[in-house]
């Protein structure tokens, strides 16, 4: 059982033109979902194909940069974005190459509005570190870590902030499938830690995202218009795909897969 | 047996051909990898053959042979004069890129707002300015030789300095900004994380590829005020003298210091900033 409840993040009529139109009238909203006895977060996909202004939008949703026209709206009062509201992990992975794995993670805490004593933050940090695999790397610097290992640090780094929103730009780009079922089992369990969390997951890896999501935007171009939109909502909790950690072993979940590949 | 024995020499001769073929292959092989002894080795057969092909076609000419600019190193280092001439051209030189390094990074960060950006501009075209013709004016701005030498010393490094620390900046990728952001820091914070922090290691290793500018300038300034003796002073006097051993001793001298310098500052680099090394070509 589970309830649709007010919307957290609306998207109204964003356009974006650089040369020629990127995106056009895109539209969506990101509802609250409660579960009855659990804390369960909001995973959104937004799926598209390569090139197609995903990462403009990433971009937008995260405030970090203005639409011509539109707006993105979030939290339960539903004011406009500003960047540092909305936690941001790049297919890259950024970090400062020049801190540590635990300071680097200490930035994130620096930007908290929680204000903790220091020695409540190197807790915080090593208990994170711990649950995410990460306590052995605390002293390393990113340069010495794997991808996926970087990947973490990045998203606790956002989590460790206080955002309820992350963002997620191809979180599975070149991550061997192994790892892939990892970064999933991690993304669920964040969007747990807190009835709040809302992960919103850019991506043109359609099975992962779907496996992984309750709901999912496809953006894509229209016949007849310049600019990606919004073409489909699916909604994977109404089709009983949401919260399935099998969900890939589903055939017709399969088949939903073969169809969003020719209708992106 | 003896056919035997024959055939492993053979067979052994073959081998060790293969491998100085391939040895040969590798070393005319973009991006190949030599090991670091192999690399040494390399550099001491160039330094070998170039002495002898100096000692060979030297001889007897105008030109001092190595044995001879060997003989004239030897002889200045054991003249007491010597060091005090060192001692003033290196202090002057510290001195020099000390206050360089300082003003350049001062100008650099302030490049960052717009107010003062024209100036770093206008500072990096200032390379095209030659000394030469702003000595006088120098002279007259400036009290005493020691300043006088500095200032052109500094004015000459200053814009070499900003040049190379403005392209750092340049060079930093949107997305560390873009990660300040997220992470609720406000512009004066980004600039200390993402420019000045992070980009520490960078300024020791700009200090490090100026210092031959500033190491190659210093001789030219101290001609200017030999007061207070330096290596540019000794060189001026043994050219007036056509006393072109020594000349050569004291380039020999210059050069192996300025070699060392470099060392030093790229050792420097990896101990203050450990992470520097992570980032190299193995």
């Amino acid at each position: 059982m589970y309830q649709k409840e007010e919307v957290i993040l609306q998207v109204e009529n964003v356009n974006l033109s650089y040369d020629r139109p990127i995106l056009r009238n895109v539209s969506f909203n990101i509802h609250n979902i409660t579960r009855a006895d659990m804390q369960q977060g909001q995973v959104v996909s937004l799926i598209g194909r390569s090139g197609i202004g995903k990462t403009q939008l990433f971009k937008i949703l995260s405030g970090l940069l203005s639409p011509q026209t539109g707006s993105v709206k979030i939290g339960q009062d539903l004011h406009p974005v500003k960047a540092g509201e909305v936690g941001v992990v790049p297919q890259n992975y950024i970090l400062f190459n020049h801190r540590t794995i635990a300071d680097n993670l200490s930035l994130g805490l620096r930007g908290s509005s929680d204000k903790l004593s220091d020695a409540q933050k190197a807790d915080l940090i090593k208990d994170y570190a711990n649950r995410f695999g990460l306590s052995e790397h605390l002293k390393k610097y990113p340069m010495q870590l794997s991808g996926g290992q970087r990947q973490r640090v990045s998203i606790i780094q956002q989590i460790l902030t206080g955002n309820r929103f992350i963002l997620l730009d191809e979180p599975f780009s070149g991550l061997d499938p192994v790892i892939k079922d990892k970064v999933i089992e991690l993304l669920v369990s964040i969007s747990t830690l807190n009835e709040l969390n809302t992960l919103i997951i850019i991506s043109h890896d359609i099975e992962n995202s779907l496996a992984i999501s309750d709901t999912a935007y496809i953006l894509a171009n229209q016949e007849g218009h310049e600019g990606a939109t919004i073409t489909e909502a699916i909604d994977l909790m109404h089709m009983g795909f949401a919260w399935n950690p099998h969900i890939k072993e589903n055939k017709d979940f399969q088949d939903l897969v073969q169809q969003m590949k020719f209708r992106i | 047996m003896v056919q035997l024995q024959a055939k492993q020499k053979t067979d052994g001769f073959r081998l060790c051909w293969a491998n100085n073929m391939s040895f040969i292959a590798k070393l005319f092989t973009p991006f190949a990898r030599l090991r670091h002894s192999v690399y040494i080795m390399l550099i001491v057969t160039y330094v070998i053959l170039a002495i002898l092909l100096w000692q060979v076609f030297a001889g007897g000419g105008l030109i001092p042979t190595p044995v001879k600019i060997m003989e004239a190193i030897i002889r200045i280092i054991s003249v007491g004069s010597f060091y005090d001439n060192l001692f003033a051209s290196l202090s002057l030189t510290f001195i020099g890129m000390g206050i360089s390094i300082l003003i350049a990074l001062v100008i650099c960060y302030l490049s960052l707002l717009p107010l003062f950006h024209p100036i770093a501009k206008f500072i990096i075209k200032c390379r095209y300015l030659t000394l030469t013709g702003l000595i006088f004016l120098f002279t007259l701005l400036t009290s005493n030789g020691h300043n006088l030498k500095l200032s052109l010393l500094i004015f000459g490094i200053v814009p070499f300095f900003v040049t190379s620390l403005l392209s750092i900046i340049d060079s930093i990728n949107e997305q560390e900004y873009e990660l300040c952001k997220t992470l609720r820091m406000n512009s004066w914070q980004t600039l200390l994380e993402v420019v000045i922090i992070g980009r520490l290691d960078q300024v020791l290793e700009v200090m490090r590829q100026n210092f031959a500018i500033a190491w190659m300038m210093i001789t030219m300034v101290e001609g200017l005020s030999m007061s207070e003796g330096g290596l540019g002073t000794m060189l001026i006097k043994s050219n007036k003298f056509i006393d072109l051993g020594t000349v050569f001793g004291i380039l020999i001298i210059i050069f192996i210091m300025g070699v060392c310098f470099d060392f030093i500052l790229a050792k420097m680099r990896h101990w203050f900033f450990p992470y520097t090394k992570l980032q190299l070509r193995k």
